[in-house]
This record gives C-alpha cells, sequence and structure tokens, in this order.
C-alpha cells in the first residue's frame, strides 16, 4: 500500500551545467626529420606548440618521430574515440587551425543534425491534446 | 539525522598523516632534464630494470622518457615521486580545474584502489571514506530542502541515483579516466590502478548491523522505515556483518563455477563481477578526488566541486515512484490534510465503442483539480489520474534557490529560517 520505489535509475550528467571538461584529452603529433612533407609540422613544433600547450594544460601531450611517413595529428576523446588528421605540407598556421579543430571536437560521430534543438527535457507546453481545451467545431 | 552528521576532523587528521615523508622527498628533487640524464648514464654502473630488456632498443640513442628505479616493478603502486613526471596525471589535474594547494601526489594516490595496494597508506580507501561522507551529506540535505515531500524510499532511490556506485562510475568516465590493465609499481601514475583478481576492503559507510540480521533473512521479518534511518546505510540497505567477507565468498563462488569450457575470449570482455569490481573502483576514486579536495582545499572547495560535478546531474524525480492502490493512499493523504474527500469525474471521452478507446479522466477534491491523466480504460485512467494527483503532492518542492543547512558553515551566513520537512509518507510501512 506504500510508495514504493524503482531503484534502478541513474541520474545523468551534463557536460557544462556546473563543470565543463574540454572532450580532447590527449594528442599526438607525428613528424618526420626528413620528408619534406613534415616541413610545415616541424616548424609548427618548434614554434607554435609550446604556445599551445602551456594554453591548453588539460590536454596530454606526446611528440613522436615518425620516419618516412607524412606528418599526423591525432585527437584522442573521452568518449575513446579517436580522430586524425593528415598535415602533409601544411603551413604551421593551418596545422594550427587544425589543431583547434581536434581540440573543440566532441569526439562524436559527425552527424547531421536535422533538428535546431535537441534536449533531453520535456516541453513546458506539452504535447497537444485533442481531448482538451475547446475543440474543433467540424 | 545520522546521515546528516558532518564529517568531523578528525578524519582529515589521520588523512594527512599519510605519507609525509614522501612528499617530502618528492619535493627535494627538482624535476628537470639535467636529473632525468643522469639517471639515464648512471644506468651504466647499476644494471636497471630497462636495459636488460631483449628489445634490441639502442638505449644510448633513445633513451627511455621516464627511468625506473629497479625496484619500481617490485611495488604494488607507483612511487609518489613519480607523479610529478605523468603527463597524464597534470592533464587531469587541469581539467577538473583542481586547486593548485591538491598536489599531484595526492590526485595520484586517489588513483590507487585498495585491490592494487593494500597498504591504506598509499591507497585511496581514506580519502574515499571522507569523500563518500561528503558527497552523501551534500546530495542528502539538497534532495531533502529541494523536495521536502519526499518519502523515505524515494529519498533512498534518489540518492542511489546520485551517489550510488554508477552515477559516480560514469561521472570518473566522463573525466577521461583511463585504467592500467594490471596494477604494479611501473605503471604510468595518472591511470586507474584496481586488481580484477583480488577483491579490495570495501569502503563502509555509515549504520549498524542489526541484532535480528541472521533471523531477517531465515523468516523475512518486516523491517519499519524508521528503522532503516536508524540502521541501514544511506540507501536503506542492511548493514551485513563484513561486507568484504561477502564480496570474498561472492568471488569463491564465481571461481567454483568457472567453466574451463568457456572460450577465453568471451571471459577476456569481463563478466558482472568483473564489472562491478571495475565500477566500484570507478567510483571510489570519483570519491577520493572529493575526499583529498575536502583534504587540502577544505570545505568551500568541496562542495563546490560536488555542486558542479555531481549536483549538476539530472534525474527525473517522478520516475523514481511505484504505486500500490493509488486510489487509497490519495484518500488517505486527503483525510490527513483535511482536503474534501477526492472523486473522479470524467472529463472527455472518445470512441467508447471502439477498438481504441480515449478516456480523461480528473480526479476533483471539492473545486481543486489535483491531477488528471487519460487512459484506455476508465479504471485505468482512474488509477492514473490518481498516482498524478500523489506525485504532484510529492514533488512540491519550494524552488531552487531553497537555502541549505550547510551554507550557515560560510561565514557571516545570514540567520537561518528552519527549512519545511514533511513527514513524508502518506501511509506508513
Amino acid at each position: 500500500m506504500t510508495v514504493l520505489a524503482i531503484k534502478t535509475l541513474v541520474s545523468t550528467g551534463r557536460n557544462g551545467v556546473g563543470a565543463f571538461i574540454l572532450q580532447c584529452k590527449k594528442m599526438d603529433f607525428h613528424y618526420c626529420d626528413w620528408a619534406g612533407s613534415s616541413k610545415g609540422m616541424n616548424g609548427f613544433i618548434k614554434s607554435a606548440l609550446p604556445e599551445f600547450a602551456a594554453a591548453h594544460p588539460q590536454i596530454e601531450i606526446t611528440v613522436s618521430p615518425r620516419p618516412s611517413k607524412h606528418p599526423v595529428i591525432i585527437g584522442h576523446y573521452i568518449n575513446g574515440n579517436q580522430k586524425s588528421i593528415c598535415v602533409r605540407n601544411l603551413e604551421p598556421l593551418q596545422i594550427l587551425k587544425k589543431v583547434e579543430l581536434l581540440r573543440d571536437a566532441s569526439g562524436q560521430k559527425l552527424k547531421k543534425v536535422r533538428k535546431p534543438v535537441q534536449s533531453i527535457n520535456d516541453s513546458v507546453r506539452g504535447v497537444w491534446s485533442p481531448y482538451h481545451g475547446e475543440g474543433m467545431k467540424v | 539525522m545520522k546521515r546528516l552528521r558532518p564529517a568531523s576532523s578528525r578524519w582529515t587528521g589521520w588523512l594527512l598523516v599519510a605519507r609525509p615523508g614522501a612528499l617530502r622527498s618528492a619535493q627535494q628533487q627538482p624535476v628537470s632534464l639535467t636529473l632525468r640524464r643522469q639517471q639515464s648514464t648512471s644506468t651504466a654502473t647499476a644494471p636497471a630494470s630497462y636495459n636488460t630488456q631483449l628489445d634490441g632498443t639502442d638505449h644510448d640513442r633513445f633513451p627511455p622518457l621516464e627511468p625506473l628505479p629497479p625496484s619500481a616493478t617490485s611495488l604494488p603502486s607507483p612511487l609518489p615521486e613519480r607523479a610529478l613526471r605523468s603527463a597524464k596525471l597534470a592533464a587531469l589535474h587541469a581539467r577538473l580545474s583542481l586547486p593548485k594547494k591538491l598536489p599531484l601526489q595526492t590526485l595520484a594516490r586517489t588513483l590507487v584502489d585498495a585491490s592494487a595496494d593494500e597498504n591504506p597508506k598509499f591507497n585511496n580507501a581514506n580519502l574515499a571514506f571522507v569523500g563518500q561522507t561528503l558527497i552523501n551529506y551534500h546530495i542528502a540535505e539538497w534532495i531533502m530542502v529541494r523536495y521536502p515531500r519526499l518519502p523515505m524510499a524515494i529519498i533512498w532511490a534518489a540518492m542511489l541515483a546520485y551517489t550510488g556506485p554508477a552515477p559516480l562510475h560514469q561521472v570518473a568516465r566522463s573525466w577521461g579516466i583511463e585504467s592500467a590493465a594490471v596494477p604494479g609499481g611501473e605503471v604510468d601514475p595518472g591511470l586507474l590502478q584496481y586488481s580484477l583478481e583480488k577483491p579490495g576492503t570495501a569502503i563502509r559507510g555509515f549504520g549498524y548491523k542489526r541484532e535480528e540480521l541472521d533471523f531477517i533473512d531465515k523468516y523475512k521479518f518486516r523491517q519499519s522505515i524508521n528503522s532503516g534511518v536508524i540502521f541501514d546505510d544511506d540507501y536503506g540497505n542492511l548493514i551485513r556483518e563484513n561486507a568484504q567477507r561477502q564480496r570474498q565468498e561472492e568471488q569463491d563462488a564465481m571461481d567454483a563455477n568457472y567453466d574451463e569450457s568457456i572460450e577465453p575470449d568471451h571471459m577476456s570482455y569481463g563478466n558482472e563481477a568483473t564489472r562491478s569490481l571495475a565500477e566500484n573502483a570507478h567510483a571510489n576514486f570519483t570519491r577520493a578526488v572529493v575526499g583529498a579536495i575536502y583534504a587540502h582545499c577544505g570545505r568551500d572547495a568541496v562542495k563546490a566541486f560536488i555542486k558542479s560535478h555531481i549536483m549538476s546531474r539530472t534525474l527525473d524525480f517522478s520516475k523514481l515512484f511505484e504505486f500500490k492502490n493509488p486510489t487509497r493512499e490519495l484518500n488517505m493523504l486527503c483525510e490527513r490534510e483535511d482536503f474534501d474527500p477526492p472523486i473522479a469525474r470524467m472529463l472527455s471521452e472518445t470512441g467508447r465503442l471502439s477498438r481504441t478507446p480515449v478516456y480523461v479522466v480528473g480526479i476533483f477534491s471539492g473545486n481543486d483539480k489535483l491531477g488528471e491523466a487519460v487512459g484506455p480504460s476508465l479504471d485505468m485512467a482512474r488509477l492514473k489520474a490518481a498516482m498524478n494527483s500523489l506525485k504532484s503532492w510529492y514533488l512540491y518542492s519550494p524552488g531552487g534557490n531553497a537555502r541549505l543547512p550547510s551554507d550557515m558553515l560560510a561565514p557571516e551566513a545570514r540567520p537561518w529560517q528552519p527549512a519545511y520537512i514533511d513527514i513524508g509518507e502518506v501511509v506508513a510501512r
């Protein structure tokens, strides 16, 4: 006769309500000392990367050589996914754009957004009901 | 109430006793490249572990990133001074926006579960206990002030949905925690370390073992809600004699049932028991971070942290309810509150003779409508309307900005005005 409780529910996290956690947790920078396609990447690692790393302490950054291969940046995300971008023959500033793209990504697979608003909350106005109000005169 | 007992200062004394020497030795060693180089060259005199590896790597040309002391592999958890050199740990510290006062060594300690390192001076058990107390206290007072009319069973379920192992496991995952495959002294201190082989020490919350515990299982004794508030843990579960022994027995039973014929591939993905161990280890890590913030930065910082990481989660409280005889309960509620007796009236209907009739039924007390619902039969619509009426009573809220008892701990707090808390249950068990 009393109220019973359903004990299987779990609260849902909402990133950005309260605390915000950047979804990119790690970035790998791979370069080659010899190949020409890594020229821009080598310049980026020397000039812009220290500044970027200092500005984003929440991202773990690794730099490692990958001889005889094109330079690659790999972003690792909190949901377990990773995204990689090949930056061959790009200038340091172009590479910085790519790095910022990886930083801002959520790690989700890219999807076409068809509905402008997505929400886990119920509509404030409720769903329209034909059984309420004056009704429609036929 | 016992659940509202605030964390007292004697725990932090015990916490801060832990490893003072470790911290001191870490401070004496400056972190620099020269140190690293010295260590890598000194390996020529002392055959360190990595030089003996047979991978054929030219260690002079490619020195290891982090030379390990020879004793590292024999330790159950990484040395504290290695915390200062872990990139993962520093990134985690920044990702959680932890205060500078919280040192990396303590953050590294929160990642060592009791199942990885049994020594309480090096694992997170003490920090997790303090964290659990703080989280449960803050969430309990917040739920009670926010929804003052909730029955006790619903409060317990809501506590479980916010502070149980499952939500705290999700919190740890949302922080991007990775775990080491096997714990040991050589793993990166930024990885969560727990063992799937042996269960660690279970944290015990507040609560008391009931004298009649043996008979509860045997004779299905009825337990009142009041006794549950006093004796049971924060989720209304019975305190067993020895949770650790129980887990060990479960583990033994699992080992006994282990079937050799099952493909190892299926085992490697884990099973119910390993998932539960992983969930508890992640949850204990979350609690330990909260305990560490309290130990180093104090009350206000920990309250802000709990508010932004745990209280900010969302839960639909109306989905926690399950009713038996809602009409009778509503009748008793109206009697208790001196309302007119509830009367169900049909507001609208369609298709009474069709295959899919729809009835809209409202429940009225005098001229006030208490609730309404739509149903495929008159009886079902009336039951649903009674449930909606009861939910709208139980889920009364004074608003999100109601003051909490812990707000009084702030200096220069306004005088306390008692919060409205209802007795909760309409029908006592």
